[in-house]
């Protein structure tokens, strides 16, 4: 563990600087070695954390702007270390696992991940999915002013929701993705869309991460999750923002 | 001639047996029945006869004069006929019939004094004919008892008879195949069984039975089914179990080979072209382990079924969307068939569609989404070479490439690309196939099943 930062501006000229603070914790020393080198080249700052103790211990004293969270680790599980960094905040979280089943992507993302990804990935897959979510607070073409959703309030300026008055909090994702349904203004927007503006690249197919976050948004945002009234489900089409204001 | 199926055979034979047992018993009771029937009424005829002939007989001793009165008496209550043999000629009462069409050797005997019946027709109905000599032998008496009744009774019972043999005729066959079809249930359903496990599904297993006969069958059909299932877990658990260890080890490479390829300016020469096969073989080592280790979840994860419903359009829009390189025509129905997916695998399936055709003819010409018969329909032309007829199956087996062999080196496909494509397609409940291109190459078919909006 420690802190590298590799110069490289032949790297940066190439794929655009990302200059991003990224904790690595992983418990294979040669991943962390090689991926590590990898994505100082994409131009990212990596520290990195042996096992989930060890991040969040590193995490209480130093900021970083994403977190790469390996599953299967040495005493204390990934997933319980991603509830855990869930439960402090809005801390950008990526899982990188090496189980690809339905089941693990789901029970990763309703852990709070912002996004997740299986091994074997290249660093700059992983760069450009980090560029992604730094970038995600900030949708094209938003307007700036308030839009209400019957008693939720958005206020794109502040980066804030409010629901009955209270502030409601909510990840960078599930911001992103309650603002690009809000601005379509009771347009229904298509899967791919939403993939492509909340998550900001070419999602290949995975909708799982889409259903799954608008699962957790559905949680903060609606009276009753299971019978939504504000964000519903177009079948074979998409999802659609309801009573837009 | 048409083989009949076990069962109608069955059938037939049972239907058969109950007609012949049930015709001989119909016809010992015909006979039985009529047979005794006709000998009481001949009894009771005959002794009605004596009766009347004694009163006959005595009228004629006495004088004639009350003989016509006595004899219309007689004949007053039924259809009977009673002849005298006069002097005179034939005295006749009651229902007029001519004596003619009495047998002479009937009304012989009776003139010798012997007493005699017979069944005869007389104009139209049939009667029992009883001769008695009368006075003193001198002369002959016959009565005709009509058996109009008795002749209904025998029509009746007949028809009844005949009836009660077509009926268990029919009774026996219908018993037949119902006997038949249970004695083939245990067939029928391990022909199921078999099927179902011909088409992938490991869990098929046969009930148990308590019939000794049948015990057997099943033991050792469902020990087959057993060891097969857990063979075929087995080895997928084992191929999963690979790919999973080879990740991590994988991921370590695939990162060193980035880092190395953004310096590969600094290694000329031989180092250089080394480099250059390494990192194409990272790549293509890489693609395998993930095909590898898709192609073995299925084999895991039998319980998993596709629940979303999407837009085959939007998948296919999606797919070309996102892939490098020139395009291929998309030519969407309107209103897309929507079908039940599970998403990634679809949006799989079309991209190796596109692989292939990129690998083996120089790239998809035309993606077309369209409804036939009643299924979504998604094509993938080529303007390739086109797959000979001999290779169609072949080509959606693992590692089968066919003709293709040698030029898989170049490319860096997995190999495993088209036998992913027939799994996820068939995890999806559709086929797919390869056919003939109309103007050259060839045509990727998959079919799915449609569901309503």
């Amino acid at each position: 563990m420690g802190v590298q930062r590799v110069e490289d501006p032949a790297a940066e000229r190439r794929m655009g600087p990302v200059d991003a603070r990224l904790l690595m914790v992983e418990d294979d020393e040669r991943i962390r070695l090689a991926l590590g080198l990898a994505l100082a080249d994409e131009g990212c700052e990596v520290l990195e954390a042996e096992s989930g103790e060890r991040a969040l211990e590193l995490l209480a004293t130093a900021s970083v702007d994403v977190v790469l969270l390996d599953l299967m680790l040495p005493g204390m599980d990934g997933l319980d270390v991603c509830r855990t960094l869930r439960a402090r905040g809005d801390q950008p979280i990526i899982i990188v696992s090496a189980r690809t089943d339905t089941s693990d992507v789901i029970a990763g993302l309703e852990a709070g991940a912002d996004d997740y990804v299986t091994k074997p990935l290249v660093a700059s897959e992983l760069a450009a999915r980090v560029r992604a979510l730094l970038r995600r607070r900030h949708p094209d073409g938003g307007s700036p002013r308030a839009l209400r959703l019957g008693d939720v309030e958005i206020l794109p300026d502040e980066e804030v929701v409010r629901r009955g008055g209270a502030e409601v909090h909510l990840t960078r994702t599930e911001f992103g993705l309650l603002l690009e349904l809000a601005q379509a203004r009771g347009a229904v927007v298509s899967r791919e869309d939403l993939l492509r503006r909340v998550w900001g690249y070419d999602y290949f197919g995975d909708t799982r991460l889409l259903d799954v976050h608008v699962r957790r948004l559905r949680r903060k945002v609606e009276r009753d999750p299971d019978q939504p009234e504000r964000v519903l489900t177009v079948r074979g089409r998409g999802y659609k923002a309801v009573g837009v204001e | 001639m048409v083989r009949l199926s076990l069962r109608w055979r069955v059938a037939l034979a049972l239907g058969l047996g109950t007609v012949v047992l049930a015709g001989v018993l119909a016809v010992v009771t015909w006979n039985l029945a009529s047979g005794y029937m006709l000998r009481q009424r001949e009894t009771s005829a005959i002794r009605q006869a004596e009766v009347n002939v004694q009163l006959v007989d005595a009228s004629l001793r006495t004088g004639s004069e009350g003989l016509g009165d006595l004899l219309s008496g007689l004949t007053s209550s039924s259809d009977a006929t009673i002849l005298i043999e006069r002097p005179s000629g034939w005295l006749t009462s009651g229902r007029q019939v001519d004596a003619d069409v009495l047998p002479p050797a009937l009304l012989r005997m009776a003139t010798d004094g012997v007493p005699a019946h017979q069944r005869l027709n007389a104009q139209g109905i049939p009667v029992l004919a009883v001769t008695l000599p009368v006075d003193g032998g001198e002369s002959a008496y016959v009565e005709l008892f009509p058996l109009t009744q008795l002749d209904q009774a025998f029509r009746f019972l007949s028809t009844v008879l005949a009836i009660g043999v077509a009926a268990s005729g029919l009774l026996g066959l219908g018993l037949g195949h119902w006997a038949g079809r249970r004695a083939l249930r245990p067939l029928t359903e391990l022909t199921q069984a078999a099927a179902r496990v011909v088409g992938g599904d490991l869990r098929a297993r046969l009930p148990d039975r308590d019939d000794p006969d049948l015990a057997s069958l099943a033991a050792t059909f469902n020990r087959t089914a057993d060891a097969l299932e857990k063979r075929v877990r087995r080895d997928a658990r084992f191929a999963g179990d690979v790919s999973h260890e080879l990740r991590s080890p994988l991921t370590t490479m695939a990162n060193a080979g980035a880092v190395l390829r953004r310096r590969r300016d600094e290694l000329t020469g031989t180092a250089g072209r080394a480099l250059d096969l390494l990192l194409g073989e990272i790549g293509r080592f890489q693609r395998m382990v993930v095909d590898l280790l898709e192609i073995s979840r299925d084999d895991l994860r039998p319980d998993e079924v596709p629940d979303e419903v999407v837009d085959l359009g939007d998948v296919v829009r999606h797919v070309v969307a996102v892939r490098p390189g020139k395009p291929p025509e998309v030519d969407l129905v309107a209103q897309p068939p929507l079908v039940l997916a599970d998403r990634r695998r679809l949006d799989r399936t079309v991209a190796n569609l596109l692989d292939n055709a990129d690998k083996y003819a120089g790239g998809a010409v035309r993606v077309a989404v369209l409804r036939h018969g009643g299924r979504a329909r998604l094509e993938v032309d080529d303007s390739g070479p086109g797959v000979p007829d001999d290779q169609r199956e072949q080509i959606f087996e693992r590692f089968a490439r066919g003709p293709y062999a040698g030029r898989r080196g170049v490319d860096g496909g997995s190999g495993l690309g088209l036998a992913l494509v027939a799994q996820d397609v068939r995890w999806h409940g559709g086929a797919v196939r390869v056919e003939d291109r109309p103007g050259g190459g060839a045509r990727f078919v998959v079919e799915l099943p449609e569901v309503h909006r």
